[in-house]
């Protein structure tokens, strides 16, 4: 009988301290069910995002020609990373291809570890990564630019975030505040 | 405290009182005058896509009860409620079908968002700051100040004490020492 009082106790605490907390991204709530993928990471290995439950899940989409947006974002997926110190651990940095013709598994594997190493680099057919840009509301298009990598790619610079129950949870737009970021991951690991 | 002070202490006084009277009076009528509706306090504020939404736009048609532009305040939390069978987007709110997304709006601005369920394609969201008790009390608190010196200044120049004052100051302060 004490032990079942002192559980409660402990469970509304833990509401009240977290009841309080307000997420600074865009928060999707009810949580809903983010679309399962499977693709192939920079090692060829296959990767599939039900399988990274337990994880938070930071996903970006983009391609590595990208001259600006890209590069700034896994910057600072980076860099939260460090801020995140031991939690990193707990948490999938991924970025998702939006130009498979050019973003093979070797160009992935090339490109990532000049950020971290630990980053996840997918790729796939075309067919395969329309469906998960469609799940994501990602909008992708060429633009011819008359350089030497022929085009550039006009794409969605959202981050979302899938926690580890493996729900959508919250989005960030391009260059939102780090320690933001950093915030509502601490307290989405905590949440597990 | 030295009773030769009295009397500049005395004025100081009465010069705070009046000052606050004066910026009091001035800051309440002209907030009295340029009150507009987002001199609030925060509140959340919500935007519902009705179910069939993205088939609308899609047709070319206006969406109902979607203004052209939103005013809101600083603090305010603008949540999109999803009841289409389609993903929408508002700027940074990505909202999946049947959810909410839902987003602080912490910092005074204008932007042009893009936005899914629109006819336009773009949503105006401007934030601003309120004009609340606590901004008109700061208002208050920097203003008075000033004031006062000003007016304890200008009342030294305009009206000196008199060393009538002074001295009569000092002869009452004699006495109680002699006593």
């Amino acid at each position: 009988m004490g032990s079942v009082l002192l559980a409660g106790l402990l469970l509304a605490g833990w509401r009240v301290l977290n009841g309080g907390y307000q997420y600074q991204g865009s928060l999707i709530d009810p949580p809903a069910p983010a679309a399962d993928f499977t693709l192939r990471d920079q090692n060829g290995e296959i990767f599939r995002l039900s399988d990274q439950k337990g994880k938070v899940v930071l996903i970006f989409f983009g391609y590595t020609n990208c001259p600006d947006v890209c590069p700034i974002t896994l910057t600072d997926f980076k860099r939260i990373k460090d801020e995140l110190g031991d939690l990193a651990a707990e948490v999938r940095f991924v970025l998702i291809t939006v130009d498979p013709e050019r973003d093979t598994v070797e160009r992935l594997r090339n490109y990532l570890p000049s950020y971290d190493p630990s980053f996840y680099g997918l790729t796939g057919e075309r067919a395969q990564l329309e469906r998960v840009w469609q799940s994501y509301g990602v909008y992708q298009a060429q633009l011819e630019d008359g350089s030497e990598a022929g085009y550039e790619v006009e794409h969605t610079a959202r981050i979302y975030a899938i926690d580890t129950q493996g729900n959508w949870r919250l989005t960030y737009p391009f260059e939102m505040d780090r320690k933001a970021v950093i915030e509502d991951v601490r307290h989405l690991l905590k949440e597990n | 405290m030295k009773a030769e002070y009295r009397p500049y202490l005395k004025r100081l006084l009465i010069t705070l009182i009046l000052s606050l009277v004066i910026v009091g009076a001035i800051n309440e009528g002209f907030y009295l005058l340029q009150k507009e509706k987002t001199d609030r306090a925060p509140k959340t504020v919500q935007l519902v896509i009705p179910k069939g939404t993205a088939e609308r736009v899609a047709a070319g048609e206006p969406v109902p009860s979607l203004p052209e532009a939103m005013v809101f305040v600083v603090g305010d939390v603008l949540e999109v409620k999803n009841e289409d069978v389609v993903q929408h987007q508002l700027g940074p709110i990505w909202v999946p079908a049947g959810s909410t997304g839902r987003l602080a709006l912490e910092t005074a601005d204008k932007h042009s968002y893009s936005c899914s369920f629109s006819l336009s394609r773009y949503l105006g969201v401007d934030v601003r700051q309120a004009t609340t008790l606590g901004t008109r009390l700061t208002a208050l608190g920097i203003a008075a100040p000033t004031m006062t010196v000003f007016l304890f200044i200008y009342g030294l120049l305009a009206f000196p004490i008199q060393p009538r004052e002074k001295s009569k100051s000092l002869e009452l302060s004699a006495e109680g020492e002699d006593e």
